[in-house]
């Protein structure tokens, strides 16, 4: 009888036939790690998977240990790298590796396990602007659309077959951050969109088919080289400016500049109209092509001419 | 002041004025990327720095930390 209605209601419980993954490992911080945990979570009882979770970054403002510790969900903390490499090494069951918002680089030992799986979201179209802080890249080289990918994970980075991909309008005036947060709201859809599918091992992937020689972006490179050049044109300050805002997220150094021959760094900044212009100390307005300014706030940084 | 920052409030999440509960973060009134909105338009308006230390769950419980936070920075 019990049986019976499990069925009818399309639920099983223990090892079924909707999936062969005994377990799900969530690695992540921020929005769309919360979002997908609490996602995976809701559909263990359909799969009867077993579901942990692993803080690799901490970040003052997440969410996923108060999801992980009202729902019961085994929370890791590991934010050093041998110890996590570690951890999932000793994973012995078939398992599902979900990297959500993950800079955690998987070792090849561990992609090339037969019983391991890994899908990881990365937030660009790929094979476009692999590698980090793909927000920043996409508005600083002034792209209109872009989007993200989930991907299987192989040794390579960013280099698997694509599992789906979503893409958006990147707007004038948008900044790092809010792309970052529309991206992870486009993430988060697409994983529901394909969660059936990875779990039942039947997703139509297409090849990435790169260039070998494609630009692998790095941690520790920054849109021109971190220095505001107030020669450029006012847009193109603009665009730089947005593609390093993320806020008090401490992604970036804050820019640097020189005004009158002395070293100065950008605070903020904003578009205006320009009936809002107050003059003050530490500001600049620079002309946009519509009318409005560019309100930037700055500092010295030194009383040392450069 | 008060009345400034409930309209920042307002214009990034209207839900935060009839919040009275112990954390807007917590029980979901509030995300991250509402609080790096609310912080850049005080700054703006007030012409303060909000240092990343402040920017913490804690501070954005409710309004009416927010309004004690901007006032404590407006002191200093």
């Amino acid at each position: 009888m019990l049986q019976g209605r499990e069925e009818q209601e399309g639920i099983d419980l223990g090892m079924n036939s909707k999936t062969r993954f005994h377990k799900v490992v969530i690695l992540g911080y921020g929005k769309v790690t919360g979002e997908i945990l609490q996602y995976v979570f809701d559909r263990r009882t359909e799969y009867g998977y077993e579901l942990a979770f692993i803080e690799h970054e901490v970040h003052s403002l997440s969410i996923t240990e108060r999801i992980c510790s009202e729902n019961g969900i085994s929370f890791h903390r590991m934010t050093d790298r041998r110890e996590l490499a570690a951890f999932l090494d000793r994973i012995e069951e078939k398992t599902l590796i979900v990297s959500a918002s993950n800079n955690f680089l998987f070792p090849a030992s561990l992609v090339e396990k037969p019983h391991i799986t890994i899908v990881n979201f990365h937030n660009a179209l790929l094979p476009a602007y692999p590698g980090r802080n793909a927000p920043t890249w996409v508005i600083y080289q002034g792209e209109k659309r872009t989007g993200i990918t989930w991907h299987y994970v192989t040794a390579g980075v960013d280099e698997g077959s694509i599992i789906i991909q979503k893409d958006c309008e990147i707007t004038e005036d948008m900044k790092a951050y809010e792309l970052t947060e529309r991206l992870m709201d486009l993430a988060s859809a697409a994983f529901r969109e394909c969660f059936a599918d990875i779990m039942a091992e039947c997703v139509q992937t297409t090849e990435q088919g790169f260039d070998p020689g494609r630009r692998m972006y790095r941690s520790c490179e920054m849109p021109a080289d971190g220095i505001l050049d107030l020669s450029e044109e006012p847009e193109t300050i603009y665009r730089l400016l947005r593609s390093v805002d993320y806020g008090k997220h401490d992604i970036f150094p804050r820019l640097q500049t020189s005004i009158d021959g002395r070293k100065a760094q950008i605070l903020r900044y904003r578009r205006i109209s320009a009936d809002k212009r107050r003059e003050g100390d530490g500001l600049m307005y620079l002309p946009l092509g519509d009318g409005g300014l560019l309100k930037i706030k700055y500092g010295f940084t030194d009383n040392e001419s450069m | 002041m008060e009345a400034k920052i409930l309209e920042i409030l307002e214009e990034h999440c209207e839900e935060a004025l009839s919040y009275d509960g112990g954390s807007m973060m917590e029980d979901g009134i509030i995300d991250s990327f509402t609080v790096i909105n609310v912080v850049s338009d005080l700054e703006d308006e007030f012409d303060i720095e909000i240092d990343a230390k402040y920017v913490v769950a804690e501070n954005f419980r409710n309004k009416e930390a927010i309004i004690a936070l901007v006032q404590k920075l407006l002191e200093e």
